[in-house]
């Protein structure tokens, strides 16, 4: 009994340390899953204020990443205008414009199709100049379309305005997605100054392209380009066949004047082979007129009377003139046609200009003329026929003692000019009018003055003097002041 | 040098002036007379037969394999508009199969990459096998299916690295290119065998925000509920838009918020696009979604976009094992290419620092891309996957 007593005891001992215990166990699990359940609860508000921020995150993300796109797009877009710009207006050729408007530039722009239609006012219809993305047939059907409702589209030019799928009326807007087919678009008036007037239109079939104010603003900048481009190439047009037009008119003028020329050349050859042939005529009749003057002079035939004698010496005189004046003529046309070689050497012009004085101081002499060569002391050699060039120093140095009054100056002087050397004679003659400067050079020209009246002439001197001087690719010229005598110059090209 | 490249790029507007152009350049940068197989890509306009046919008139026998992409990418830049023509010269200890399949559906899709992946084994089945490139047309609602299919016949763990056909963002049609023949709705693949030394590096770099989520109810690439509520409803929350807004703003959510799914044990989260979103509140992803996943709403930044394929790049080198590699492949995701924007050739960039200037290069941006997903390790699973830079480093 006691036994089992101690052990009902023992027993409800336990019962109640067990019971006491899971009592202390539960209310610390209890308590436990409390702070676990405040952990959660506090890791779950946690987790949504995160989840909040992260929405808050994703829609500024958006925002930005919108914003972002829209700028690549603006930025890509005028990078593509720039080059397009760049391309159309290195152009002056209308036809070429259009043709420059590539589809890559387009496309980097934001759009595939484009059409561009310019107004004829002569057939009174819109042709159309520009088409990317469509097929000839397409055309032809927009093309009909447009020409229907033309007032509608001259409308658009006039009141110079950019519209868009944002910006018309739902009605336009259908109207002109299905003509153009596609889904979004952009149309902007050409307008140059003058003449061709149209408009650009471009367009895209992509669904996710939403066309915006800065799409219309760059629309109008290009199709504004495209109307200073084609305004550029009107003038550029007009410019080029005024100019074309002057180049024709001169071209006339210059096959006339060719002919004139060659008329002129073929008299004035014809001419030089009539003197030339002529004076080869004279020549035999006069040496022997000179020849029998000579031996009668001669009295080879008897002794001839003094009045028959001084006859016969008029005759050589006179057949002598003949024969020198018969002489230039033949050198005159011999240069002239080309058949006298200039015997060109190099040659020192100082020693020529002295010989000539030389030959020619009986005159100064006679009529006490001063003659100073003022020629530098270290020789110009010149390329030169010695022969002729001599002539040229005899017939300006004699020319001057003619008309050169008694105790007057010759200056014969040179001076290098360039590669050339130009001889300048001064006399203090009578001088020669301003108006037979130039004629002087002309074959049988005299000026008229008393010394001519009195002196007698060929005419021919100066010419030949001329033609010298030109075969030896130099120039003569005058200056003189009736009163105040005369300088001759002539130039001639240095020996290299 | 086990394999030898040449690639021939052309821009020019009519196709056939395009291949001429392309196969001329290519075989001048080769270097050899013989080659044993052509991959072609190009820009929407050039697919077309014609393209083809003159390619096969021009090389004869030769394998020809490719796709139709929304631009194309080679060592000299990213171009929207081209034709690029790689030929490849292997070792003779290394060989090469291909094979195509046509007419896949919804119901079809796992039986045709079973038999893409039979047909590909073909004359290899008894060799050992390197590794498998497959195309498929970029528009397949869920390539998952096509991919668990080769998987069946070529290995879970084999190396497989795909590509999907994309077009001009229009997603109209995409191409694939097989010998002459021109194709969409379908896929096509190579398979190489032997001595070969390559490097995988696929790199998203997307991070995952907000709290955790689990798909309570999905089938295949449709997800029906996450928490028990209408998938829309994460979208709805985080942007604070209605179903029709949401509707309007689906290609940039879909671009730049993509769904990530958790993987246990694999190092990256596995992204799916966003394709459309249905009438009664369900998510059409561009991949399938294991029902009770684990998901998350998934950011991602230009920045983190580089970062990633510079992680891609490292890990190309660490399977090349130190050798340089004789040609580099990349399926670019066109979500990226997007992203990115102008700085697009930055990544190209990137890759060409870490993998040799003078390497030839081609690659394509794609709607979707198959690859394993922890790449450095023959054991990694491949996965399909979105917004992804896959780099494919190939060397003897």
């Amino acid at each position: 009994m006691l036994n089992s007593e101690n052990l009902f005891n023992i027993l409800g001992m336990a019962g109640m340390v067990t019971i006491i215990s899971l009592a202390t166990i539960l209310t610390w699990k209890i308590q436990r899953l409390k702070q676990l359940q405040s952990l959660t609860d506090k890791l779950k508000r946690s987790l949504d204020e995160m989840d909040e921020q992260a929405k808050l995150i994703v829609r500024t993300d958006m925002e930005l990443n919108k914003t972002q796109e829209e700028l690549d797009k603006k930025v890509a877009g005028l990078y593509a205008l720039q080059r397009l710009s760049r391309a159309i207006s290195t152009t002056l050729e209308k036809n070429q414009i259009f043709k420059r408007m590539d589809a890559g530039y387009l496309e980097d722009i934001g759009f595939e199709k484009a059409l561009a239609f310019l107004w004829s006012r002569q057939e009174k219809k819109f042709i159309p100049c520009l088409n990317i993305g469509y097929a000839e047939d397409e055309i032809k059907t927009i093309n009909f379309y447009i020409d229907s409702n033309q007032a509608l589209y001259l409308n658009l030019i006039k009141n110079e305005k950019t519209v868009s799928s944002i910006s018309l009326d739902a009605t336009a807007k259908e109207n002109l997605k299905r003509i153009f087919a596609v889904r979004s678009f952009v149309v902007s008036p050409i307008l140059p100054k003058e003449e061709d007037e149209g408009f650009l239109f471009v367009g895209t079939e992509n669904i996710d392209t939403v066309i915006t104010e800065g799409d219309e603003e760059l629309i109008t900048i290009l199709s504004n380009q495209l109307g200073q481009a084609l305004e550029n190439a009107r003038l550029f047009e007009k410019t080029w066949q005024a100019q074309q037009n002057l180049e024709k008119r001169v071209e006339e003028r210059t096959s006339e004047l060719t002919l004139a020329l060659e008329e002129v050349k073929k008299i004035s050859k014809r001419k030089t082979d009539f003197v030339s042939s002529v004076s080869h005529e004279l020549r035999t009749p006069l040496t022997s007129i000179k020849g029998y003057a000579s031996i009668l002079i001669s009295g080879k035939l008897g002794a001839l009377p003094e009045e028959a004698r001084q006859r016969i010496e008029k005759i050589n005189h006179h057949s002598d003139e003949l024969a020198q004046l018969v002489n230039d003529l033949l050198d005159i046309s011999r240069i002239e046609s080309g058949r006298i070689a200039m015997n060109q050497e190099p040659q020192d012009l100082k020693i020529i200009a002295d010989d000539a004085v030389d030959l020619l101081s009986m005159q100064l002499k006679e009529k006490q003329i001063t003659l100073n060569t003022d020629m530098p002391a270290e020789s110009y050699l010149v390329w030169t026929d010695k022969s002729q060039l001599e002539r040229v120093f005899i017939n300006l140095i004699g020319n001057a003692i003619k008309f050169t009054p008694p105790k007057g100056i010759i200056n014969i002087g040179c001076h290098k000019v360039n590669n050339r050397v130009q001889v300048d004679i001064t006399d203090t003659g009578c001088g020669i009018p301003s108006e037979a400067q130039e004629a002087i050079f002309e074959e049988f020209y005299r000026v008229d003055n008393p010394i001519n009246q009195q002196v007698k002439g060929t005419g021919l001197g100066l010419t030949l003097v001329k033609h010298i001087i030109e075969a030896h690719k130099g120039r003569i010229w005058v200056k003189s002041k009736v009163g105040q005598g005369s300088t001759f110059s002539f130039t001639l090209p240095l020996r290299s | 040098m086990a394999i030898r490249a040449g690639i021939g790029l052309s821009t020019a507007k009519d196709h056939i002036q395009a291949v001429k152009e392309a196969l001329s350049e290519a075989r001048r940068n080769i270097y050899k007379d013989k080659f044993d197989l052509a991959i072609v890509f190009s820009s929407i306009e050039f697919a077309h037969p014609g393209t083809l046919k003159t390619i096969g008139n021009l090389l004869g026998d030769i394998p020809i394999i490719g796709c139709s992409s929304l631009a194309i990418i080679s060592q000299d830049g990213v171009f929207k508009h081209g034709l690029i023509i790689m030929l490849l010269s292997l070792s003779p200890d290394t060989s090469i199969n291909v094979a195509h399949v046509k007419d896949i559906t919804a119901e079809t899709i796992v039986d045709a990459g079973k038999l893409l992946g039979e047909r590909l084994l073909g004359p290899l089945k008894d060799v050992r096998r390197n590794l498998s490139v497959i195309f498929s047309d970029g528009l397949i609602q869920d390539c998952s299916g096509l991919l668990s299919g080769l998987q069946e016949k070529l290995g879970i763990s084999f190396p497989l690295i795909g590509a999907s056909a994309s077009d001009n963002l229009s997603f109209q049609k995409t191409y694939l290119y097989f010998n002459q023949e021109i194709f969409d709705n379908g896929a096509c693949g190579i398979l190489l065998s032997g001595k070969l030394n390559f490097g995988l590096g696929t790199k998203h770099g997307w991070k995952p925000l907000g709290k955790p989520r689990q798909v309570t109810k999905s089938m295949g690439n449709i997800v029906a509920e996450i928490d028990a509520a209408p998938a829309v409803k994460i979208y709805e929350e985080y942007f604070a838009k209605d179903l029709a807004e949401l509707k309007n703003d689906l290609k940039q959510i879909s671009i730049l918020y993509p769904i990530g799914i958790y993987l246990p044990g694999e190092e990256e989260y596995l992204l799916r696009n966003l394709s459309s979103i249905e009438e009664d509140g369900s998510l059409v992803l561009q991949g399938s979604v294991p029902q009770d996943c684990q998901i998350r709403l998934m950011i991602g930044t230009k920045e983190s976009c580089l970062n990633a394929t510079h992680q891609a790049v490292e890990e190309v080198k660490k399977g090349l094992l130190g050798r340089p590699a004789d040609l580099v492949l990349i399926f670019d995701s066109v979500s990226r290419y997007i992203l990115l924007g102008r700085q697009a050739a930055q990544e190209l960039q990137i890759i060409k620092e870490g993998l040799g200037k003078n390497t030839p290069i081609i690659g394509i941006y794609t709607y979707g891309e198959q690859a394993p997903l922890r790449a450095t390790s023959y054991l990694g699973k491949t996965y399909f996957h979105n917004q992804t830079v896959t780099i494919l480093g190939l060397g003897g």
